[in-house]
């Protein structure tokens, strides 16, 4: 009776509100998603549904590190990645039609496809490579200045020491040189990444502050249009007809920022074509997914990327090698694996993961999970009584990462090392890390381009990099090599090299705790015949690769 | 004299809650929670942080009454451990928060002028930022932990009572009665005390009863955005914000703490509104 | 007219105050926008080019009058997060809080209101219980979980209603049950306890007396006299609402105020955090002057104040 009487209330609530409504008039928003609703329900062909968890900042890539949905699929690269069948990866020539480096490493010329235009008919030329590389270090508050820093010139553009980036020469509409300071084995890579997505110097100069804030002024040569960015709440785009490639099966997708917990109902209920588990703790997607119902629905990829424990050289007595390898094997990797992660990755042993390139079996299978050994390692090094020591955990993290810091804090405790968990928020969280000076922390990184590079100098490349990922790590001659890796022309030398940068600084330096490279899954709906992740796992896709 | 009648008053309230069915009743469930949680460890033989991976989201039986959590914690035993912090939680802030609004409160109706302005100034200030995103605030500047919990609740639930306090104190001096007494040559402090403050004390049980599920209620909105207590501590919100994944296939996880922060809740908003009819004022002088 | 000219005085009192809390608040908590905006991405040479290109930078008096002189030309700043101006990032979220907070309102002044007399009537009758439990059952279980549950009972278990917002009158039904149950039980316990009090009171004896019935008395009588204390609460609840909204519009994907916020203090930009909190902040002061207002109105006593 008394629900009954609440429902009711409710609904007259409810109606009377809804009179208010009609009777103030639409406003502009609510009719433009009505109507948005109406077209979805016609044109029900081609319409792909996803969620995020959380909304983008900004449709502008060269402002974020983060957001890279619209970039991929609004705007396009010179080159992209592709996954290959036997799990390797290769790099596809995209807006480059073609290129040539010279020996020395030194000098790529380019020619750009022919007829590629942007979504509203300019057309792309070299002029606008040029542009796009110096906005990334002219912009004020440019996040991607990283990817342009290799080209000769770019410091001094980036110090306001010169007008112009002098290490990109434009020859005509379609051909353009690029000169490299330093020889950079992954560069054609990183032209292959949504950050040096190629922007249009007219269309950008036009738009102003509103490029990347609203949809109908952030136009690239990519499959799709963005249509629509509604705050906090949802994305829509839409096939990009004047798109230079192949009419993708994908016409319009939808994608809305859910809680995790929200988005497994929307998906059992039909309303999502795609859910991402990876937010999902393995045990509910083991139960509800891994069943006869859905298991030829699940999509499974790597994530190329290493999930790990880093700790801080400088804060005692982490400067301790032995209290390291101690650490090290403490730590009961496989259990976390088969428990937390529901087995779905491979244990790791070294810095770059399975599926990168530099990825060498001879580093791997070298550290077990010894408890015994390690309070012998601590006794020995005088900590037969342990020692407290503090884990940072970001309060954003997912369920399965807290779970996982849990854990290992109890490892330790078992070992004698009073480990605690202290939380902190993001913003904190990333204030402590980028000043060096926190203790311990989970680590995760996916690689951005197929280049052991990539991750190496991340994390060790040089000081400021040991500093801001709060690793400290003492060996300046290593730091160095490290460095100078990415100029080693000839590729089996410098994969060499890294196989015995990895060796020094994991096995025998023991910097950190490699944990495993973890699957990616994906459970796909019944209106999805194939459905392609990202090629190094990463939660963003390439709508296009998606079929129908 | 006086204190022979403040026993009396203490005696008189304790028999009226013995005959008053609701105060008995939730005032025993109280008490048995705040036992049963007190006393945590003689009701189970787990730890209330003890993991076991291999027996992780295990459903109740098996000697887990209410089953195991995502790390093979034994759910009955975090729960008799986190009503302990829960219970402080809706407790402590709660009190302190009370106290200082009544005592500003009544400063401000009391003495007006500057000290009634600057007060209630203050108050409005910190009522005119919602108080989740003033509490994240605090949170994020102390860090999680009960500790800072316990602060960024006081600090946004003062400032309610106070200004509740003021305007009752207000109505009340204007009252018949204390004009009475006042006239009848009575000091302002014998006032305040003897008769403003028990007058008050409806209200201000009312209010400090709101504010106990408040504050629990608080506590796991932080704890869902994940700020709040923070493990291996465990409070009733964190296990429930926690376990909001598992609802619908593990519903044990999330059911029982929120089943015990509902009895918690309803327990003291119960005894609170008996509390408050026996404590009325227009009825005992009746 | 005096008082209220002192309100608006007040008010402003309040704006300086809460302008400079969340200033010191800022300055004090660790992190900033540029650290968030790099996240993984980091390098010490992005991070200081970034600080200064944000002007974070410098000395906190600098910022402070920097940000008082916009203030007070109008121009409220850009986010430095979102990279929009504040103004325009509030007036975008601000109706979808608007919407929400007003249907949540009414579910629960209604559910509230009614209850409380039907508690204050039937008093100690089983009615009472019932209607006492089901108010107080949105006071004892955590917004999320209520929340979550709509979502299971009216989406997941019998799809009558959408499962987040989408634009529509009817996927707000949802939230705004969720946010507004919340409160219903606060002001059906006050509604109840002022009733009560009032009906002790020996007006309703004299009420009686004069031959109202029973209910007629309460609602011609208590009900107004009652009005005072739970207007104020409504006033209150306001800033309830707009805290409740932080998370209810984060549950169901509502583009609104409360997430503006929440992004603001997660990201520390200042700009887009005192812009939305002083639109609250004015929101609630204005609030409050309509209820004493009203009050004052209801209740000719309070006008000698």
């Amino acid at each position: 009776m008394t629900k009954r009487h609440v429902f009711l209330i409710a609904l007259l609530a409810a109606l009377a509100l809804a009179g208010c409504h009609k009777a103030d008039g639409e406003k502009p928003a609510d009719a433009a998603a009505e109507t948005a609703q109406e077209q979805a329900g016609q044109t029900e062909d081609g319409l792909l549904r996803l969620a995020v968890n959380a909304d983008i900042v900004t449709m502008d890539v060269h402002k974020t590190t983060n957001d890279y949905i619209v970039p991929m699929n609004v705007f396009d690269t010179l080159f992209s990645i592709k996954k290959k069948g036997d799990g390797s990866t290769e790099i596809v020539n995209r807006l480059a039609e073609t290129y040539e480096i010279s020996e020395d490493g030194l000098t790529y010329h380019f020619t750009l496809r022919d007829g590629v235009v942007f979504s509203d008919g300019t057309p792309l030329t070299a002029q606008d490579v040029k542009f796009t590389f110096e906005r990334m270090l002219t912009l004020p508050d440019s996040a991607q200045t990283d990817y342009a820093i290799a080209i000769d010139g770019a410091q001094e553009l980036l110090d306001q020491k010169a007008d112009s980036l002098r290490g990109i020469t434009v020859e005509d509409d379609r051909n353009f040189t690029i000169t490299l300071a330093e020889p950079f084995a992954g560069f054609i890579a990183s032209l292959a990444t949504p950050p040096t997505s190629i922007f249009s110097e007219k269309l950008v100069t036009d738009a102003g502050d509103a490029f990347g804030v609203e949809p109908e002024k952030t136009i690239g040569t990519g499959p799709y249009i963005i249509r629509e960015w509604v705050r906090g709440s949802r994305l829509v785009f839409e096939y990009n007809p004047k798109y230079w490639g192949d009419e993708p099966s994908v016409k319009r997708v939808e994608v809305v920022v859910m809680e995790p917990q929200v988005m497994s109902m929307a998906f059992q209920k039909g309303d999502l074509d795609v859910l991402d588990c990876f937010l999902l703790d393995a045990a509910i997607v083991n139960s509800t997914y891994k069943t006869d119902t859905y298991k030829d629905r699940l999509v499974s990829t790597e994530r190329l990327g290493l999930n790990f424990l880093m700790l801080n050289e400088k804060i005692e007595p982490l400067n301790n090698v032995q209290v390291r390898k101690a650490i090290q094997q403490a730590i009961d990797r496989e259990a976390i694996l088969k428990s937390i992660y529901d087995g779905d990755g491979k244990l790791e042993d070294g810095i770059f993961p399975t599926g990168c390139l530099g990825y060498s079996s001879n580093n791997q299978g070298w550290l077990p999970y010894n408890p015994a050994a390690a309070k012998k390692l601590l006794a020995d090094a005088g900590f037969a009584d342990g020692f407290d020591l503090e884990l940072c955990l970001d309060s954003t993290a997912t369920d399965s990462v807290k779970n996982t810091i849990q854990v290992i804090a109890q490892n330790l405790n078992d070992v004698g090392i009073r480990a605690s968990i202290r939380s902190l928020d993001h913003a904190s969280y990333l204030d402590l890390r980028n000043s060096g000076d926190m203790t311990a922390y989970w680590a995760l990184w996916l690689l951005d381009f197929n280049d052991p590079d990539n991750i190496i100098y991340t994390f060790f490349g040089s000081r400021d990099n040991t500093k801001v990922r709060s690793n400290n790590y003492a060996d300046d001659a290593v730091i160095e090599r490290v460095a100078e890796a990415k100029t080693i022309v000839d590729e089996t030398k410098r994969f060499k090299e890294y196989e015995a940068l990895e060796k020094k600084i994991v096995e025998e330096d023991a910097a950190i705790v490699p944990m495993f490279s973890l699957k990616h899954l994906y459970v796909i709906g019944d209106r999805v015949k194939h459905f392609t992740p990202h090629w190094a796992g990463w939660n963003d896709v390439y709508f296009e690769d998606t079929v129908l | 004299m006086k204190a022979e009648r403040k026993r009396n008053t203490g005696q008189e309230l304790f028999r009226a809650c013995l005959h008053n069915k609701a105060a008995l009743i939730s005032g025993l469930i109280i008490l048995l929670i705040i036992l049963l949680s007190t006393f945590a460890p003689l009701f189970t033989h787990y730890d209330e942080t003890g993991q076991d991976l291999m027996n992780r989201l295990m459903p109740p039986g098996n000697g887990h009454l209410f089953g195991t959590d995502e790390l093979g914690r034994d759910v009955f035993t975090r729960i008799l451990y986190g009503t302990r912090v829960s219970l402080l939680i809706a407790l402590l802030p709660t009190a302190l928060a009370a106290a200082l609004g009544t005592a500003l409160g009544i400063c401000a109706a009391s003495f007006r002028g500057a000290t009634d302005f600057i007060i209630m100034r203050l108050a409005d200030i910190m009522l005119s930022i919602p108080g989740m995103l003033f509490a994240m605030v605090v949170l994020y500047t102390l860090g999680g932990s009960l500790a800072s919990v316990v602060i960024s609740l006081i600090l946004i639930e003062w400032g309610e009572t106070a200004r509740v306090v003021r305007s009752v104190t207000l109505k009340l001096r204007e009252s018949e009665f204390v004009e009475a007494s006042v006239s009848a040559g009575a000091g302002g402090l014998h006032v305040m005390i003897w008769h403003i403050l028990p007058n008050l004390l409806p209200t201000i049980i009312v209010l400090f009863t709101l504010n106990i599920p408040a504050s629990i209620l608080s506590e796991s909105a932080l704890s869902f955005l994940g700020i709040g207590i923070q493990p291996p501590q465990v409070s009733l919100g964190l296990m429930t914000g926690a376990s909001r994944q598992y609802l619908f296939q593990m519903p044990w996880l999330a059911l029982a703490p929120a089943g015990m922060i509902m009895v918690i809740v309803l327990s003291f908003h119960f005894f609170g509104d008996a509390l408050r009819d026996i404590l009325d004022p227009g009825r005992r002088t009746a | 007219m005096k008082g209220l000219l002192a309100r608006m005085f007040g008010v402003v009192i309040v704006l300086i105050g809460v302008i400079a809390l969340i200033f010191i608040m800022l300055w004090v908590i660790p992190g900033d926008p540029a650290t968030v905006l790099l996240n993984d991405h980091v390098s010490q040479a992005n991070i200081d080019r970034l600080t200064q290109s944000m002007g974070l930078d410098k000395s906190l008096p600098e910022q402070f009058f920097g940000y008082m002189k916009g203030i007070l030309t109008g121009d409220f700043g850009s986010s430095y997060f979102m990279q929009q101006p504040v103004l325009s990032l509030i007036l975008e979220n601000f109706p979808y809080t608007l919407r929400l907070t007003l249907l949540a309102i009414a579910f629960s002044w209604t559910l509230g209101i009614a209850s409380g007399v039907i508690s204050a009537v039937c008093h100690e009758h089983f009615l009472d219980y019932l209607f006492r439990g089901t108010a107080v059952l949105g006071i004892s279980v955590p917004v999320f979980m209520v929340a979550l549950f709509l979502q299971y009972l009216f989406y997941y278990r019998f799809s009558l209603l959408p499962l987040t917002y989408d634009g529509s009158f009817v996927s707000l039904i949802l939230p705004a049950v969720a946010l507004g149950w919340n409160s219903a039980g606060s002001v059906a316990r006050l509604m109840r306890s002022e009733l009560m009090e009032q009906l002790d009171a020996p007006y309703i004896d004299t009420a009686k007396a004069k031959g109202l019935t029973y209910k007629k008395a309460v609602l011609a009588h208590a009900l107004r006299n009652a009005a005072p204390s739970v207007i104020t609460l409504m006033a209150l609840q306001l800033s309830g609402m707009l805290s409740g909204a932080v998370i209810t519009e984060s549950v169901f994907s509502i583009p609104g105020l409360g997430q503006l916020a929440l992004t603001a203090v997660q990201t520390r930009d200042m700009p887009l955090l005192q812009g939305t909190v002083i639109f609250t902040a004015l929101l609630i002061a204005v609030g409050n002057i309509l209820a004493d207002m009203i009050n004052t109105m209801l209740d000719p006593r309070l006008r000698t104040e």
